[in-house]
């Protein structure tokens, strides 16, 4: 279980996970509002469809890539949140994007 | 910063173009704005950062954040992803620094949900303040024990640390120790972390070996061996057993690379100075092969000496004396490398996957039965068993898969890595969307162009 260890009183975002709404602290990374809503898949595998999550944190590993704002393939790694974003775990997978 | 703040120094302006969120790189990460409620939790080296990045910012250098740079041209063309659009800018001088990644651990069930790197843990920790309650923490090597114990001093439970250093390492490293003393305060600071955890009451295996993830759809928990079987429930586990060159963008770019057989890694082909085999692209830092925190900053005052010769600041033998400390010091931080890199040196069977159904290519999912089955039919070197395989060809365009493929067929012909060679890559070294690229923007840097 992730947990987060704020204890100072961000300003608070309002973002949708999977048509959940989630609060979290602005400037936090996409990844963050996944993990913190209990949401951690971020996409399903190109060929088994199995679930996968974000495994680097760090910009590397392409495992978290996520629908934002209806873009796929967004690092949510790297991406910080705004008020108002959209998150979705991606579906498709990229092979079916490349076609 | 090191190298920007030099080039400052000497009335020359940079522009450095920085994937993450603030300066700090991978070991100051978020070190200004850190929304921990007490970081010096994470270590007195950590909030030190802070100094080196407050200069950095108060220099001429010209820092932009969030730059993710896709596409470095031996003519100079720099492209790259930011807010939303591409920018592109040319560069008489390059320095490249894209730090370290970690070494892939291809153990079964490494693709399942819920298993991430100890790295992870530490990004997740210094940019989040977000961490994982109860999770087993294997592998080996200084940043694992690190992590482990300051999630401990933030009163994080920690399920277990599951040790995979080979008990023989001990033996093998012992004759580099005398020449490592120099470095004896590192190396003090890492025995210091491990009775730290013990203490703490954190149970730990040694000598771990044939770990495999536990679990069908996620993460269950780590099963291994030592001292008999043993298994241990989480729902998050963290890998680490080492860190790696991040070789993307320099392979990209064509530069010349050689395979270093003490840190079993590829590194850049580069001069005292970091100048690679393109004269106006230098190479500082992990990047070009793993120096550490301190070395990095050797390595990127020392190339911007190089630079400012190159740019005509400085007659060569002025830049030779001034660099001789530095060269000293980097000679002192060497021997310590050398010890540490034996020491942690990564189990074999762990390096390279054992069990035929183990995921090699976490992107197109291909298994080591797949890879062989394809070496079967003729495939003998990266780039052939891409063409057969589509290993590699995914989105992380072989950061995973690279270094194991390089391995196998070594290993599977009985030949040096250096002749097996790595994949051909090109740019863009990430995906693009059409959006993006639709919005593109030329940006003049100031003063001559010095990245
Ligand atoms: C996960 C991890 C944790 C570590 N933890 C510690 C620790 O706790 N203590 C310690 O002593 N050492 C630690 N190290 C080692 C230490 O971080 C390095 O030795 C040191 O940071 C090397 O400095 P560098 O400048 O070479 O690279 P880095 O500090 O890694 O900087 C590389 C920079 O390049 C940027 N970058 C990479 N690719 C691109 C791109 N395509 N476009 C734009 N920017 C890009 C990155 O955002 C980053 O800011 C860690 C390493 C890793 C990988
Ligand atoms: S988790 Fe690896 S790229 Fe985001």
């Amino acid at each position: 279980m992730f947990r987060s260890l704020r204890t100072d009183n961000p300003e608070l975002v309002r973002v949708s996970v999977n048509g959940h709404a989630v609060e979290i602290a602005s400037g936090q990374s996409v990844w963050s509002a996944l993990a913190l809503s209990g949401q951690t898949t971020t996409r399903k595998a190109a060929l088994s469809g199995e679930d996968r999550s974000a495994y680097c944190a760090m910009g590397v590993c392409f495992e978290c890539m996520v629908e934002i704002d209806g873009i796929p393939n967004q690092q949510a790694c790297l991406r910080r949140v705004a008020d108002g974003m959209t998150i979705a775990t991606q579906t498709i997978t990229e092979t079916s994007v490349a076609k | 910063m090191s190298a920007a703040l030099t080039l400052s120094e000497h009335g020359r302006s940079a522009l450095v173009l920085d994937r993450g969120v603030a300066p700090g790189g991978q070991i100051f990460r978020s070190v200004s704005t850190s929304p921990l409620p007490d970081r010096t939790a994470l270590g007195p080296d950590y909030a030190a950062g802070a100094e080196l990045v407050s200069a950095y910012t108060n220099s001429r250098a010209k820092h932009v954040a969030g730059a993710d740079v896709w596409h470095i041209g031996e003519d100079g063309r720099i492209l790259y992803s930011h807010e939303g659009t591409t920018k592109q800018v040319e560069a008489r001088e390059i320095l490249i620094c894209p730090g370290a990644i970690e070494r892939p651990m291809p153990i079964r069930g490494w693709t399942l949900p819920g298993v991430m790197t100890a790295g992870a843990a530490q990004v997740m920790l210094k940019s989040d303040a977000m961490v994982a309650e109860n999770a087993v923490f294997a592998g080996s090597g200084p940043l694992l024990y690190l992590i482990v114990a300051q999630y401990l001093r933030l009163g994080v439970k920690v399920a277990g640390l599951v040790d995979t250093t080979p008990a023989e390492n001990y033996l093998k490293a012992a004759p580099l120790l005398p020449a490592a003393l120099g470095g004896f305060g590192l190396l003090r600071k890492g025995l210091a972390l491990l009775s730290e955890i013990r203490r703490a009451g954190v149970p730990v295996y040694r000598n771990a070996t044939d770990l495999a993830i536990l679990g069908d759809q996620r993460a269950e928990g780590l099963v291994f061996t030592s001292d008999g079987r043993q298994e241990i429930k989480a729902d998050t586990v963290f890998l680490h057993h080492g860190v790696l060159p991040n070789p993307n963008m320099t392979r990209a770019l064509g530069l010349a690379h050689h395979w270093n057989e003490d840190q079993l890694a590829w590194h850049v082909t580069k001069d005292a100075f970091g100048q690679s085999s393109l004269p106006h692209v230098s190479v500082a830092g992990d990047g070009g092969g793993i120096v550490g925190a301190d070395g990095a900053r050797h390595e990127g005052t020392l190339a911007a000496m190089n630079v400012l010769t190159r740019l005509g600041h400085f007659a060569s033998d002025q830049r030779d004396r001034l660099a001789k400390p530095r060269l000293a010091q980097l000679r002192r931080l060497a021997r310590f490398r050398r010890f540490i890199d034996r020491l942690y040196q990564p189990r074999p069977a762990l390096r390279l996957p054992q069990d035929s159904e183990t995921v090699v290519c976490r992107c197109e999912e291909q298994r080591l039965s797949d890879l062989r089955q394809g070496f079967e039919e003729g495939a003998r070197d990266p780039n052939a068993l891409k063409s057969r395989t589509r290993c590699g060809m995914g989105p992380c365009q072989g950061r995973q898969c690279g270094p194991i493929v390089s391995g196998l067929l070594a290993k599977w012909q009985d030949l040096p890595v250096q002749d097996v060679g790595y994949y051909r890559l090109r740019s863009p070294q990430k995906l693009l969307s059409l959006e993006e690229f639709s919005q593109f923007q030329t940006v003049v840097p100031d003063e001559g162009g010095t990245k």
